[in-house]
């Protein structure tokens, strides 16, 4: 083995790190540590001199390890490789100590801080002298993309990469695209006609010849991995196989059933309809009770299946303003209906809905708040002398009063729920689910659209309940990631993945059932497990897993974790022989 | 039982004055910020609900509404200007014409026509009585020296032919007590009914007798001093709003029970106690008013921003009531009895329509409503029942 020569640079953060932590002292120590060729401490190491100062010492001092102890490598371990590479040094050949948010944010006594950051850079040090040079790999990208799911998110994600030109494969299960956008009248807050909104789109996806729709599909199964992808679908009674390189999952939602909630008689009562029920009505053109009257009382009721315990405790997002939708679209076919609406917190969240529900409120529109802890609103038939078909009692909120409210139409506001078919393509597509059952993005703050299998990624209601703008958005998120991976051609996978020794490997199969990326398969002729490169995410469950100890995670060896360790404890800092 | 909602309920309020009555979405902003506020008393928002849901009764037996003092705090920090205080105050005209059995406090309340026709009515009755039973002696044209005093003044009570000084001043003194009486009695008759609507009706409350007298001394006290409105930000508020209360109650004892010491022959020195009581009752009405003229013309202040028809009847009236007060005495020390014998004819005439319709029917009635709310709040305390459900807490 070659010589291992080590430079050691502690980083003051600014004053971040240095108020608490002796910088220099910490530097002078290290320096006498076998290895370390050079140690510095310097102001900002992250800024450009910080790091030429590396590369010039790489270059003046033939280092091949460094050590950098600063912030947290999640921000800087990047920066930081790159300078490696930029002075001829594998990026690998590299290991950080986080000695700010580990030490200077979290302590108060300078000299114990210091001896801690001590042994942090120790451990680093130890560590760094057992890395090994990793090679960078990447996969080359089949241009086609698969949407799995037709709805105004699908339709959406197709157009714009149909229009960069290139292919795209739009799985729709039912016979027809659209999704609930279609089954809707105007939206709120804007109140524009989905008719013409979504006609034109599936007009234009029909006449796309990027686009090949494939109507009443579904997939079943699904295999390889980014950039290239592979099913088979049956078209017309015969199998069809398609290949793609990335795919976007846009199954929408589900509205929820009431007929649970015995309090609302949903399906005794005939004139208790659903907000799906009621858009029907809108569509047609006509409000009217089940027996085609004019109701003079019309009562809507929120977060039906919402925020509640015993259904859903998430927040729907869309009924609210939908709610002041049905309030404004009824007083303007009903000029003189009663019109109340129940709700348990107003939450017409987005662009125009505060002043949509300011606009409402002046319409005459009477709001009752319940509260969902002391029990629903209870829906019952009216008696003869009440003068309307249902009463409605409830403890209302802001008056303490317990009050009944008059009835003719009752529009629940159910909840939107994940798509029956979520789970199914959960495994298939190997996306990860909340709790309820809706798709997981990556991070829910930095990478909304993407999904933690590489070239899948989810856009629309299945990831959250979601009006129609934000599903847009993400649909069209979607598409731009796939249009730059495929605009790249290849894109480079993650190194440090995990291998298997096949002469330890005994053939248990127990790392198949562990790894959460299904990135391992097994080979019945050799009788071993084999890691695809390209899933494997290095996570090292297999490795911990492994009873042989067949499985090595590259950066993450035994040797490289025992030697930090080691480092930590201030054992014997001398090199070891493997 | 529940109580049934009334969406319609509000256009009866609309007539009283609530304009916005839809904009409050229930932050309680107002209520916080409202100086007067108690744990068992939460206004306006509360009230303004009960108000919104239509719920009649509630509104009608809530005494809340008289404990609000109209400075209008909550309306400066109201999200959506919903205007609360304004709210209120309309509120509190539905209530007065609740209150009042006869239902011409409903009439003169929403038709501006019916007050005018009213007031108007009641003072031709007052020029015509003058006209038949009192009309001015024609030497006041030929003679006028003749009703001139040793200091130069004019001897007002001598200024019919064939009525001498005693009689003329006993004619109005006891025309003055009629007055009084079918106004008193009104309101009276009215104090009944607000207790009826708002503590006896409920027969669940069971009020201590004791308590009548052991609360009665807040009656008094309130009424004095209106002490609640002291809580006010605007300190300014209170001290205009005593000073007219105590303006008005001064020039009202003056008229119906001192008139024969305060209308008197001889023009007495200006130190001497009947004059100052004039003219602090002057002064008082006077220096509450302008400022309240000001501001609703310029509309700045939020609470003066809106003005029901009867506001500016009530101030019209208020201002010419001092106005040909003023009169009757300038020209009385100048030595015009002519002048003088009109301008006091004209004084009635004001005066005594604005005593018939306000006390019982309208604006000043709230000067018993006020104390007597406080009053019957603090029995339906002592009848140990809080009036609002407990507050409700969050889970
Ligand atoms: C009653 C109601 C009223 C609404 N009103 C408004 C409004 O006024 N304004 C507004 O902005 N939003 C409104 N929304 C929300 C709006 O409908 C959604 O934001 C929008 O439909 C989401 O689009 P999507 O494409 O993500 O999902 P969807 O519209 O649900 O489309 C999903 C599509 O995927 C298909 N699919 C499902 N499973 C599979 C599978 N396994 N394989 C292939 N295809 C599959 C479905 O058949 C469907 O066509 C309303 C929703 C409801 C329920
Ligand atoms: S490397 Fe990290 S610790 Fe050092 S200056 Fe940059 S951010 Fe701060
Ligand atoms: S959007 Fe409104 S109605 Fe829907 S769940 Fe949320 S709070 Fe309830
Ligand atoms: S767990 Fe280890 S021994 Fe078992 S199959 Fe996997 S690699 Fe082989
Ligand atoms: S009146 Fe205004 S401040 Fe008061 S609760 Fe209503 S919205 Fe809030
Ligand atoms: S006007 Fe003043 S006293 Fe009346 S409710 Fe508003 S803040 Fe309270």
């Amino acid at each position: 083995m070659e010589e291992v020569r080590i430079g050691v640079y502690v980083c003051w953060c600014g004053n971040n790190i240095a108020k608490m932590v002796d910088v220099q002292d910490v530097a002078m120590e290290v320096e006498t540590l076998p290895n370390v060729v050079i140690a510095r401490d310097y102001k900002y190491m992250c800024s450009d001199p910080g790091q030429d100062l590396i590369i010039s010492d790489i270059k003046k001092h033939r280092l091949n390890r460094v050590v950098v102890s600063a912030c947290s490598p999640r921000i800087h371990e990047l920066t930081f490789r790159k300078a490696l590479e930029h002075a001829g040094l594998n990026p690998y050949m590299f290991e950080m100590a986080n000695i700010r948010e580990h030490v200077s944010w979290v302590h108060n006594d300078r000299e114990e801080a210091t001896r801690k950051a001590k042994s942090l850079v120790a451990a680093a040090i130890n560590r760094v002298c057992w890395h090994e040079s990793l090679e960078k790999r990447s996969v080359e990208i089949n241009p086609a993309t698969l949407i799995i799911g037709g709805g105004i998110s699908g339709i959406t994600a197709a157009l714009e990469i149909a229009d960069a030109g290139k292919q795209v494969y739009l799985v729709e299960k039912s016979a027809q695209l659209g999704g609930f956008a279609s089954k809707m009248c105007l939206t709120s807050p804007f109140m524009y006609s989905t008719t013409q909104m979504i006609r034109a789109k599936i007009n234009k996806v029909m006449n796309n010849p990027n686009i090949q729709v494939l109507l009443n599909t579904q997939i079943e199964e699904l295999s390889g991995y980014l950039g290239n992808f592979t099913t088979t679908v049956s078209e017309d009674g015969r199998d069809l196989e398609l290949k793609f390189g990335n795919i976007i999952v846009t199954i929408g939602l589900k509205a929820f059933d009431p007929s649970v909630i015995e309090n609302y008689k949903y399906g005794i009562l005939p004139d208790v309809v659903t907000s799906l029920e009621f858009e029907g009505m809108l569509k047609a053109g006509k409000i009217e009770t089940r027996d085609g009257r004019i109701p003079r009382h019309v009562a809507v009721i929120h977060c039906v299946g919402s925020r509640n315990a015993t259904y859903h405790d998430y927040c729907s997002r869309l009924c609210c303003k939908n709610a002041l939708k049905y309030a404004n679209m009824v007083r303007a076919a009903i000029p003189g209906a009663n019109i109340f609406e129940m709700y348990a917190d107003m939450r017409a969240m987005g662009n125009g809905c505060e002043e949509l529900y300011s606009v409402t409120s002046k319409k005459n529109v009477m709001f009752l708040m319940f509260d969902q802890h002391n029990g629903l609103p209870e829906i019952r038939k009216a008696g003869p002398k009440d003068n309307c078909d249902m009463i409605i009692e409830l403890d209302e909120k802001l008056s303490g009063e317990r009050i009944e409210v008059p009835a003719d139409l009752v529009i629940l506001m159910v909840a939107i729920e994940a798509h029956e078919e979520a789970k199914r393509l959960a495994q298939v597509t190997g996306v990860s689910m909340c709790g309820n059952q809706f798709f997981i993005e990556r991070h829910p703050k930095l990478d909304p659209v993407a999904t933690t299998t590489d070239g899948v990624y989810v856009a629309g209601s299945c990831q959250a309940p979601k009006d129609i703008p934000d599903s847009v958005a993400q649909a069209r998120a979607a598409a731009a990631r796939v249009l730059c991976t495929i605009s790249k051609g290849n894109v480079e996978v993650e190194v440090t993945t995990a291998e298997v020794n096949e002469d330890r490997c005994c053939g248990c199969q127990t790392c198949i059932s562990v790894c959460p990326y299904t990135a391992i398969t097994f080979d019945e002729e050799k009788s071993v497990s084999v890691v695809n490169e390209v899933l494997c995410k290095g996570c090292g469950t297999c490795g911990s897993t492994c009873p042989t100890g067949a499985i090595r995670a590259q950066h993450f060896t035994d040797l490289q974790i025992l030697s930090q360790i080691d480092g930590l404890l201030e054992k014997s800092m001398e090199l070891k022989e493997v | 039982m529940a109580t049934r909602v009334d969406p319609t309920f509000f256009k009866s309020l609309e007539k009283f004055g609530v304009k916005d009555w839809k904009d409050c979405y229930h932050c309680g902003n107002c209520t916080a910020n409202c100086p007067l506020t108690e744990e068992d008393t939460l206004f306006p928002r509360k009230t303004i609900r009960q108000a919104q849901m239509g719920l009649k009764d509630k509104l009608i037996s809530n005494t809340d509404l008289w404990m609000c003092y109209f400075c209008g705090d909550c309306t400066k920090t109201c999200p959506r200007e919903a205007n609360p205080c304004e709210i209120m105050r309309s509120i509190r005209r539905y209530q007065t014409s609740v209150y009042d059995w006869t239902g011409l406090s409903k009439k003169l309340y929403t038709s501006a026509a019916w007050e005018i026709a009213v007031i108007v009515g009641i003072g031709i009755i007052i020029l015509a009585l003058f006209g038949l039973f009192l009309p001015p002696s024609a030497e006041l044209w030929s003679n006028p020296a003749r009703f001139i005093n040793a200091q130069g003044g004019v001897m007002i009570n001598n200024l019919v032919d064939g009525i001498s000084g005693s009689k003329f001043l006993y004619i109005i003194h006891y025309g003055d007590w009629v007055m009084a009486l079918i106004a008193g009695g009104l309101l009276i008759s009215n104090i009944f009914r607000m207790f009826y609507l708002t503590l006896w009706r409920d027969t669940s409350v069971r009020i201590p007798l004791t308590a009548y007298v052991t609360e009665f001394w807040r009656l008094v006290y309130h009424f004095l001093t209106q002490p609640k409105l002291r809580k006010c930000d605007d300190k300014s508020y209170w001290l205009g709003h005593i000073t007219l209360m105590t303006g008005y109650t001064i020039m009202f004892i003056l008229i119906v029970a001192l008139l024969p010491v305060f209308q008197t022959e001889e023009i007495v020195p200006w130190y001497n106690w009947q004059r100052i009581l004039g003219y602090y009752a002057t002064f008082g009405i006077l220096v509450f008013l302008i400022p309240v003229i000001v501001g609703r013309f310029r509309k700045r202040q939020c609470k003066l921003k809106h003005t029901h028809p009867t506001d500016w009847h009530f101030i019209i009236m208020l201002g010419l009531t001092a106005l040909s007060g003023i009169a009757v005495h300038i020209f009385r020390l100048s030595g015009m009895p002519l002048e003088t014998y009109f301008s006091y004819v004209i004084h009635l005439a004001i005066l005594v329509p604005m005593i018939l319709i306000e006390v019982p029917f309208t604006k000043w009635s709230h000067l018993a409503y006020r104390p007597f709310a406080i009053y019957i709040k603090a029995l339906k305390r002592a009848a140990g029942r809080r009036e609002e459900a407990p507050i409700p807490q969050f889970a």
